[in-house]
């Protein structure tokens, strides 16, 4: 068993009067993929966005609760979001590549936090991190070019690479197949699986097929509440919460 | 259990239940038949037996395709999975069943050419006690009724029983009278294939509890000592 | 359930009433495109109309009436050790009578002077006053003729009205005739429409003061409304909570670009000539009159521009760990760029043509001399328009038309350059 990367307890969320998130209390594990299932406006993206202090960019939201990383409260005034962050990446539903080189793409998070002394490492940060986003071969002749102009599931990829950069230890990816053909999708299932071997994993995800194929812990949220989580093979084959059962068979109302 | 939103999803599952349900209503008629032909002498019967196991083994084919076709399109989740996989095994188990009744059939002519004995009563009577099981857990399969599935797995060790007694006496019977080994012989295949049945059954009421439960029903179900012969030949 | 709603009637879609109905929606479709055309064509029409017009009426300012004279630059009229002294206007007036030794009457010389302009001796005295040497030689210089021969010249002047109501004698149309039949009379291309400054003299006003005044007050309008603009965008988008204060100021700067420019002339009287007493007629003051009006313009464009760069851009900097101030300079204004600039020229475009407050601050004066900074006093092209077209004289009705042209031109060239930004500078996302 992994140990135990982050903690929430007693996670709360309002976006001004409306109670987003109730009392979520979840383990994330190192060196494993941990899904986030439920339906739209469940909360699950919500306590994604929690993680990394995403929230703190949105005026109306307030975040209650504890949540800690490596046991360190991340809302403690002695951790900085801007560094958390980097610590805990995050890859978004639609690919959004910085209409900039593909190089200067996953160059910006090593040279906004300074992790390169000169240009020889920075060449070598971007060279590994897209070699494990899968992509380095694809693009290796065109680093120039833009990253726009990459294809839908080399973008996603891009993005990968580009979180990856600055060496998080947990990586939040946020539907991140939902806008790409099944082939890109089965290639960041199969890079998400190859990840999992250095960082901590947290997916959110619509596809239950998805979840069910990457994740080795999965969370149900329903109604802003966690309301199971478990083994993913538990989850998928003999749910405990009637819920979660008709939310997996594909029964809710 | 609400429906699905996807409809056509439900109609899949009920056709399948469906199926199965023919196949358990089939399987019924088989031994209820093979054992009526085998208390009357009655060898249309037992042919009728073997002509309608045909039935049996087409349905078993169409329940496989339509589970496999579910599996592949519909990607079925927890209780529609387990019901899905249970439903393919349940049909092989079925045909089964319906093999066995054939077998005794067939047995059933060769006892219509021998002698009366009062053995066969017995036997029927066996047959009749697996008839009954056989009929609630497919009760209790059709209403997901894990108390009845659960009473009829408790009670196969009447069956195991009834078997060892059964068996005990034949041997015993055909030790004193060996003109009638032969019939003997036939008698004890058929309960032999009775007690196959009753087997068959109880693993259709784990089967049940399974799909409704989530979790297999535990391994301490009550069981017949293996019959030792040395009673008997001692 | 009702029966009709279970089994619904088949539809005849070949039935008379729906044919009709489909006809009619396409003559609806042609009566709107028709109307669309029309609308359209008479907007063309009119530009057509308002261009030619100018055009027409400016063509002649766009040339100058010359005639070329031999000047005797003599040291008794013009001393070497200060030949900004000397006696010019004579000059001029031998080198004119020297063409016409029969004209001797006080009254018919003086009638042959009003030929040429009276600016000439002045041009004469910059000429030597640039070269020296020439003092003491003779010089063939050109020399614009005065406005009603100038009118005469480029037929404007119907030679057959009645001489007393025509502004040119025969006897002195007669001369002019001689003139040109000398080949002394030249039309160029007139040149001093844009070097010269204004002047009281058609022949020689020209529209050089106009565009150093209104350069400058552009720049310093720029100067102060871009960079005040973009932060007060950037702010309003990107950290300002929403509250009823930021809505406040937000309607507010909608207001403000709708406030009438004439208020802001009144406004930068009172307290830019006022309370700080800067100078009237400087472009300092109309540029900063114009950055008041710019202002609100940049800002709903910046603002515009900025709402337009996708959140996801955001976040994606944002979920690296990318401060705000990093996310702002780094990707969302470099994106808004193109947005932005286009925005800032269309506010420009306006401040040029802008009239109303910069007569309230005095940018209409009478000017003789192009500014040298932001503090001399200065006029304005739509101002110089406006002088001129209060002037009496005739020659500055073809005057104003061409500066009206000029304007336009500026204001056509600053609306490609921002089309051309938009379309250079938009990058795909």
């Amino acid at each position: 068993m992994s140990p135990v990367k982050m903690t929430a307890r007693g996670v709360n969320v309002y976006y001004g009067d409306n109670h987003a998130l109730r009392d979520v209390s979840v383990d994330i594990l190192d060196k494993t993929v941990t899904a986030f299932i439920g339906p739209s406006g469940c909360g699950k993206s919500t306590f994604l966005r929690c993680l990394n202090r995403m929230n703190d960019t949105i005026p109306t939201a307030r975040v209650e609760g504890s949540i800690t990383l490596d046991g360190q409260d991340i809302h403690d005034p002695a951790v900085d979001p801007v560094q958390l962050r980097a610590r805990v990446g995050m890859v978004f539903q639609k690919p959004n590549p910085f209409p900039k080189s593909i190089y200067d793409n996953v160059a910006y998070g090593p040279r906004i936090h300074g992790l390169a002394r000169d240009r020889a490492e920075l060449d070598a940060i971007v060279e590994r991190a897209l070699t494990r986003a899968a992509l380095w071969n694809e693009v290796k002749d065109r680093l120039s070019s833009p990253g726009t102009g990459l294809s839908g599931g080399q973008q996603q990829r891009l993005c990968i690479a580009r979180a990856i950069a600055t060496s998080p230890e947990v990586l939040l990816m946020d539907e991140p197949c939902s806008a790409l053909d099944p082939i890109a999708t089965a290639q960041i299932e199969e890079l998400i699986d190859e990840l999992r071997q250095t960082y901590s994993l947290v997916i959110v995800t619509h596809s239950m097929q998805q979840a069910a194929r990457v994740s080795q812990k999965t969370a149900f949220f329903h109604m802003g509440q966690l309301v199971e989580q478990g083994d993913t093979t538990k989850i998928f084959t003999n749910p405990s919460d009637r819920r979660t059962q008709d939310y997996i068979t594909g029964r809710f109302g | 259990m609400s429906p699905h939103i996807v409809s056509a999803f439900d109609e899949d599952l009920r056709a399948i239940t469906a199926r199965i349900a023919e196949m358990g209503g089939l399987a019924e008629e088989l031994l209820t038949t093979a054992l009526e032909a085998v208390e009357t002498r009655d060898s249309d019967m037992a042919e009728q037996v073997i002509l309608r196991d045909k039935r049996l083994d087409r349905l078993e084919h169409e329940v496989d395709d339509l589970c496999v076709r579910v599996i592949a399109l519909r990607q079925p989740m927890a209780q529609d999975l387990r019901l899905v996989v249970a439903a393919l095994k349940m049909s092989t188990v079925l045909e089964r069943i319906g093999d066995l009744s054939k077998n005794i059939a067939k047995r059933s002519k060769a006892l219509a050419q021998a002698q009366r004995i009062n053995l066969s009563g017995s036997v029927v009577r066996m047959g009749q006690q697996t008839l009954r099981l056989l009929n609630e857990v497919l009760d209790a399969f059709s209403s997901r009724d894990v108390a009845l599935a659960v009473s009829v797995w408790r009670r196969d060790i009447e069956i195991d029983e009834f078997y060892n007694s059964l068996f005990r006496e034949l041997v015993t019977y055909m030790m004193e009278e060996p003109r009638i080994i032969g019939l003997g012989s036939q008698l004890l295949f058929i309960a032999k294939n009775l007690e196959r049945i009753g087997d068959h059954t109880t693993h259709i009421a784990e089967l049940v509890y399974w799909i409704v439960e989530g979790e297999p029903l535990g391994d301490d179900r009550p069981k017949g000592a293996p019959v030792s012969m040395d009673g008997i030949l001692g | 359930m009702t029966d009709a709603a279970a089994a619904p009637r088949p539809i005849d879609w070949a039935d008379p009433r729906l044919l009709v109905r489909v006809r009619r929606r396409h003559g609806r479709d042609a009566w709107l495109r028709a109307a669309g055309l029309t609308a359209l064509g008479l907007a063309v029409l009119m530009l057509a109309i308002l261009v030619g017009a100018l055009l027409y009426n400016g063509w002649a300012a766009f040339t100058q009436t010359h005639v070329t004279l031999e000047f005797e630059i003599s040291p008794q009229r013009v001393k070497p050790e200060d030949p900004g002294a000397g006696n010019f206007r004579a000059i001029v007036q031998e080198a004119v009578y020297g063409l016409f030794p029969e004209v001797t009457s006080r009254r018919d010389r003086r009638e042959l002077m009003e030929m040429i302009s009276s600016g000439a001796p002045y041009l004469l005295r910059d000429r030597v006053m640039a070269d020296p040497g020439l003092i003491g030689r003779s010089l063939r210089m050109a020399v614009p003729v005065s406005d009603p021969f100038d009118q005469l010249a480029k037929g404007l002047i119907d030679r057959n009205t009645p001489e007393s109501r025509r502004r040119v004698s025969d006897a002195a149309m007669a001369r002019f005739d001689r003139l040109v039949a000398m080949g002394l009379v030249s039309r160029p291309l007139n040149v001093g429409l844009i070097t010269n400054a204004d002047s009281r003299f058609p022949e020689l006003a020209g529209l050089k003061g106009a565009l150093w005044g209104s350069f400058y007050a552009l720049l310093v309008c720029f100067l102060i409304s871009f960079p005040v603009g973009i932060a007060a965008a950037i702010y309003l988008e990107e950290f300002a909570p929403r509250n009823r204060w930021t809505d406040l100021i937000e309607i507010n700067i909608n207001n403000l670009a709708a406030v009438p420019s004439v208020v802001f002339g009144l406004l930068a009287l009172a307290v830019f000539l006022g309370w700080f007493g800067l100078p009237r007629s400087a472009p300092l003051v109309g540029g900063m009159t114009l950055a008041l009006m710019t202002l609100p313009t940049i800002i709903i464009a910046t603002r515009a521009a900025i709402k337009a760069v996708p959140p996801s851009i955001r976040e994606a900097a944002l979920g690296l760990g990318a401060s705000r101030h990093q996310v702002v300079f780094d990707h969302v204004l470099p994106l808004a760029m193109p947005g932005i600039l286009t925005g800032t020229i269309i506010g420009l475009a306006q401040a040029l043509g802008e009239t109303a407050p910069l007569l309230l601050i005095g940018m209409n004066a009478f000017i003789t001399q192009a500014p040298d900074g932001v503090m001399s006093p200065a006029t304005a092209l739509p101002t110089q328009i406006f002088i001129w077209a209060d002037s009496p004289e005739r020659g500055f009705v073809s005057r104003t038309a061409a500066a009206i042209c000029v304007l336009l031109l500026f204001l056509v060239a600053m609306n490609a350059t921002a089309i051309y930004l938009r379309r250079r500078f938009a990058k795909q996302w």
